[in-house]
């Protein structure tokens, strides 16, 4: 086989990123293997003993070379060196600077480099501030760094006739990936561009998202790490007092990725909703429920020492979920199910192993440890708070394995046609129906439970003292709670009796949060934390309910199907038709213009809300709009836009266009499809085809067209056309253009969708207003500065002259003398400019004419003679007396001028996301707090 | 007894009552012959290319009509009541959800499989068209 030298490859990026790799890899087991014989060391410890020191080394070089891989890689797809396949898949040559971040974790690799990056971040706190179980949470930090360096290892190893593939490095060149025949040229990169980022993701979402949620993943590690470091040492008592703070930074941290996703979602995608059940939802919602479970019990824990073994098992399981979420979305097991998971990339093996090795080590050390946990014999005392806390984290547990249990029906099937190939697969009939019903009781109980054992003490202290106050305050809630669900009634609607139980419970857990805080003055303050999550989770219940069940479509269509479906979905889009107002509940919706900026076609939508009076009550535009494809061909995402007021959205969305719009393709094949007619006529003269009478009404060389202005032209013509519909009789007018470069001919034509026309001016037209030069009749004229030339009206003086002229086709080059003869051109109603160039470039005379559109003069400046000052033009007029036009005219043209839209108001929405706000700032507020006391 | 056991048992019982009463809630895909009894159901099939696709959307957006073929080589006419979706003449594997009504599959969901952008011979097309 010849060796292909291959031109313009950047290799030292490969090679510097491939060893990069395969040391992190190496030094992540070196410091783990150091961190595990220092924690074996455990009682002779001091922090600056050699195994932990070697420790520090191994991490040290671990984390140089996973950054110099970040970094080396970030290079790569900055300076767009395509030759390499992750570079080639994410980045083009167009892709603004600003979206460099989302290309690079778009991918698989990327995306476990930023969780990578995260953990080095993480483990660097770790060693600055854990002390004494720096070895056990260290060793495990780099257990799991090793594992997700496994994912991206890169190496082959022949395996009888295959090759075991070892991850996906991901500064593989894309010739290695690839067997296309391009490759056989040397300078194939010459030739291919880079795929880029999918225009979906090029938003700032993508941006702050994926690094949250993994800062988030990350963090889960912590918690573990140290329930490993407690069972190791069968130590329940230390790291339970000192670690409570990463517990709640790691909840905040992941809610707040979760909560970012669902703002994504409902902001900027068109789902139009925050929350759909999907799996890859689930799979990082799961792990967050189960790791508030553990926190609550990590406190009643380090508060009573109860619930430590469910609290173990909690963190293990919490972390095993986490991975197990990792397996599902990045194996393309879910492939048929989600919406937004990975494609399969040959890791699923590796991705099981990972999953095991942490099962059967935290499992196992779990049951292995299990009986030397300590538990209190006696049993929690239930007007306790441990007791209810207890209960609470049981019923998320439940909650979590009922979700998860749903979503990993795809794994099921998966197992069960490995094993009998005809097994039919299982499917959700429907998803929001299915988990809705079973987790709204999960948010109930956890509503009620958080609210009501707020006011409960550890250990049941002064219960006998505290009993009837206890009961009062509830009884008192409770009857506030309900006065309160009465009154939410009257604005929201409650379609059955569990959601007026859920709308109560919601209630309930506010007024007991803010009873809870209002009395918390007097007492310590890091109480209300407590406080305001739970007040946040009962908001969050209460906007769900108003968001999600009363949600009204304002797009309501008037077209009511056959009863087969009841619900609202099927008939919430409208269309709308350019200019034609459209009254819908309420609203005169108009879809006004649509303007395309860079890859982004924006639709003015204007709402104006009227009373019964017919009166305008309010007036605002939306602008909706639809991202086409990287090579511009086609429509690749529609993203809505939201009017946000404090108690409701309305949320508008396009979504779909006339096929003329939505796709090149589309347009040719339809555009190729007309049949054009041409008719000559004379301006104001009309003809008529089937009920239209069209008429030319006026001809102008300065036309005023959209498009037509976009682009210079030496010159132009344009016509306003009347179309009278003799049926509706109503007109119908357009402009169309015609403009001139050169010998190029540029068509602006006009659809009216109202009467299935399409009109353009014929291509000879042109030709009857601007000769070309061949055939033009050319006059010599020869004047003094101050004199005129007299030509068919117009009068034509030189008003100045340019010896550093700036025009187009002309570039000025050493030694040349130019000089531009600035004509002013009146007569005829007509005032125009004209700016005739003439050149002597080493001797030798040249020109560029000049074009006057308005009056059809052309103009060559062809001799200065300096010592008579005389000034020779060659000029040629248009003979513009018949103005006669030929238009083209297609009927039966497809309407090109509406829209779909869905408008949609989600009431109190913001309920929900001041809710969840609130619910992550207390965790927030309280690890910073625990922090400070464990530094204490 | 011991309060822990009688939690324990409370939630296995929630557990068996929801897996027994969530059982109703999954189904296998079905094909159209199975779709007869007149439940919602989800389809698998192909779009059957041969037979036409209408969708109006002058007349109503929220209708779009096309054949399916399901896998065991059935046709039927499918009303999707949404506006029809973007790329939908590419889409290798079609899952619809809805009701079999007078012999017409009224559907009011819809999932495509569409060939992965992803594909090792697009680079080889990039090149003819650069």
């Amino acid at each position: 086989m010849s060796e292909t030298v291959y031109v313009g490859e950047h290799l030292w990026v490969g090679n510097v990123g491939h060893f990069a790799i395969i040391l992190s890899f190496v030094a992540a087991l070196f410091s783990a293997t150091s961190y595990y014989f220092s924690g074996r060391n455990r009682d002779a410890i001091d922090i600056s003993g050699s195994w932990n020191r070697m420790g520090r080394i191994g991490f040290s070089i671990h984390a140089v070379s996973l950054l110099t891989l970040i970094g080396i890689l970030f290079y790569a797809m900055y300076h767009n060196y395509i030759e390499y396949s992750y570079v080639f898949n994410h980045v083009s040559e167009d892709l603004p600077l600003k979206y460099i971040l989302s290309a690079f974790w778009e991918g698989q690799e990327g995306s476990f480099m930023l969780w990578m990056f995260w953990h080095v971040v993480l483990s660097i706190v770790i060693i600055r501030t854990t002390g004494k179980f720096e070895a056990p949470v260290m060793l495990i930090m780099m257990l799991v760094q090793a594992f997700l360096l496994f994912m991206i290892l890169g190496i082959h190893i022949p395996w009888g006739d295959e090759t075991l593939k070892i991850g996906s490095n991901p500064t593989t060149l894309l010739r290695q990936v690839n067997d296309a025949p391009i490759f056989a040229n040397a300078e194939y990169l010459s030739l291919i561009k880079g795929r880029g980022l999918n225009p979906l993701l090029q938003n700032y979402w993508m941006t702050i998202h994926p690094p949250t949620l993994f800062l988030g993943f990350a963090s889960t590690t912590v918690p573990f790490a140290f329930a490993f470091a407690g069972l190791w040492y069968n130590d329940h008592k230390e790291w339970v007092r000192q670690s409570l703070h990463w517990s709640l930074f790691s909840a905040c941290i992941l809610g707040t990725g979760i909560l970012l996703g669902s703002l994504w979602a409902y902001v900027a995608l068109s789902f139009g909703g925050y929350w759909a059940w999907d799996p890859v939802e689930n799979a990082s919602f799961v792990p967050w429920m189960t790791l508030v479970a553990a926190f609550h019990l990590h406190i009643v824990s380090k508060n009573t020492g109860y619930g430590t073994r469910t609290m173990y098992f909690l963190y293990i399981l919490t972390f095993f979920l986490v991975l197990y979420s990792t397996f599902m979305t990045r194996s393309g097991v879910l492939g048929d199910t989600s919406a937004h998971a990975f494609t399969e990339m040959g890791l699923e093996w590796q991705l099981i192993l990972f999953m095991a090795f942490f099962a059967l080590l935290g499992f196992g050390l779990y049951i292995y440890r299990y009986k030397s946990i300590p538990a209190p014999v006696k049993e929690e005392a239930v007007p306790s708070r441990e007791f209810w806390m207890f209960i609470g984290a049981l019923i998320l547990l439940f909650g979590g394995i009922l979700i998860i249990t749903s979503t990993s029906l795809p794994v099921y099937n998966k197992i069960r046609t490995y094993f009998n190939p005809f097994y039919e697969g299982k499917v959700i009939s429907d998803v929001m129906e299915h988990y809705n019903k079973y987790q709204l009781w999960i948010g109930v109980l956890v509503a009620l439970l958080s609210s009501a054992s707020l006011f409960l003490k550890f250990g049941a202290k002064a219960w006998e003292v505290q009993k009837k106050k206890y009961g009062y305050k509830i009884l008192a809630g409770i009857a506030a709670s309900l006065v309160l669900t009465w009154i939410s009634s009257l604005l929201l609607d409650y379609p059955s009796w569990q959601y007026w139980v859920l709308s109560f419970s919601g209630i309930f857990a506010i007024v007991m949060s803010i009873a809870y805080m209002i009395k918390i003055p007097q007492k310590s303050f890091k109480l209300s934390k407590a406080g305001l999550s739970h007040l946040g989770f009962g908001l969050m219940l209460i906007g769900i309910l108003a968001s999600g069940l009363n949600q009204r479509h304002i797009s309501s269509n008037p077209f009511v199907f056959k009863n087969i479906f009841n619900d609202e979905d099927v008939k919430k889009y409208v269309q709308l038709i350019k200019h034609r107002p459209l009254y819908s509940q309420g609203y005169l919706i108009t879809y006004e213009s649509d303007t395309l900026i860079d890859r982004e076609r924006r639709f003015a939508i204007n709402f104006q809300k009227l009373n019964e009076k017919m009166e305008v009550q309010e007036s605002f535009t939306l602008y909706p709009h639809a991202v086409y494809s990287n090579d511009y061909t086609k429509v690749a995402a529609f993203n809505p836009d939201t009017k946000h007021y404090f108690n409701k959205d309305i949320f508008t969305c396009v979504l779909s266009l006339p096929p003329a719009m939505t796709s090149v393709e589309e347009a040719k094949m339809i555009e190729d499809s007309l049949k054009y007619v041409d008719y000559p006529i004379a301006i104001n003269d009309t003809i008529q085809i089937d009920e239209y009478i069209i008429k030319p009404e006026m001809l102008t060389f300065d036309p005023q067209h959209q498009d037509y202005n976009e682009r210079e032209h030496d010159g132009g013509l344009g016509v306003r056309i009347a179309v009278y519909d003799t049926k509706e009789d109503t007109t119908y007018y357009a402009t169309i253009a015609q403009g001139l470069e050169g010998a190029l001919v540029y068509n602006y034509p006009a659809t009216i969708s109202d009467a299935g026309m399409k009109i353009k001016l014929a291509d000879s037209t042109i030709e009857r207003y601007f000769t070309p030069d061949d055939h033009a009749d050319y006059h010599e004229y020869s004047i003094k500065k101050d004199e005129t030339i007299n030509i068919n009206g117009y009068h034509i003086q030189i008003s100045e002259l340019d010896t550093q002229p700036e025009i187009d086709g002309y570039k000025a080059e050493d030694g040349d003398i130019a000089i531009a003869a600035v004509l002013h051109i009146t007569g005829n109603g007509i005032d125009e400019i004209a700016k005739p160039l003439y050149v002597i470039r080493n001797n030798q005379q040249m020109g560029i004419k000049s074009l006057s559109s308005a009056s059809g003069l052309h103009i060559r400046l062809t001799n200065i003679n300096p010592e008579t000052e005389q000034f020779t033009f060659s000029i040629a007029a248009e003979d513009r007396k018949s103005k006669e036009v030929i238009l083209s005219i297609a009927t039966k043209v497809p309407r090109n001028d509406y829209l779909i839209l869905q408008a949609t108001i989600f009431p109190g929405i913001n309920l929900f996301w001041l809710g969840c706000i609130l619910m992550m700032f207390g965790m927030l507020l309280a690890s910073i707090k625990k922090y400070k006391q464990s530094r204490q | 007894m011991n309060r822990s056991v009688i939690i324990a048992f409370i939630l296995i019982i929630a557990g068996i009552t929801v897996f027994l009463s969530a059982s109703k809630d999954v189904s296998t895909y079905a094909n159209f012959a199975q779709a007869a009894s007149g439940d919602k159901v989800k389809v698998v099939g192909q779009l059957a290319k041969d037979k036409p696709m209408e969708y109006d959307a002058q007349n109503n957006p929220n209708q779009f009509s096309f054949y399916m073929k399901d896998d065991k080589g059935v046709v039927k006419q499918v009303i999707l009541h949404q506006p029809k979706p973007q790329d939908f003449e590419m889409s290798e594997q079609i899952v619809v959800t809805g009701k079999l009504h007078n012999d017409i599959f009224n559907a009011n969901e819809i999932l495509m499989k569409c060939p992965s952008k992803y594909k090792n011979e697009e680079i080889a097309v990039r090149e003819q068209q650069d």
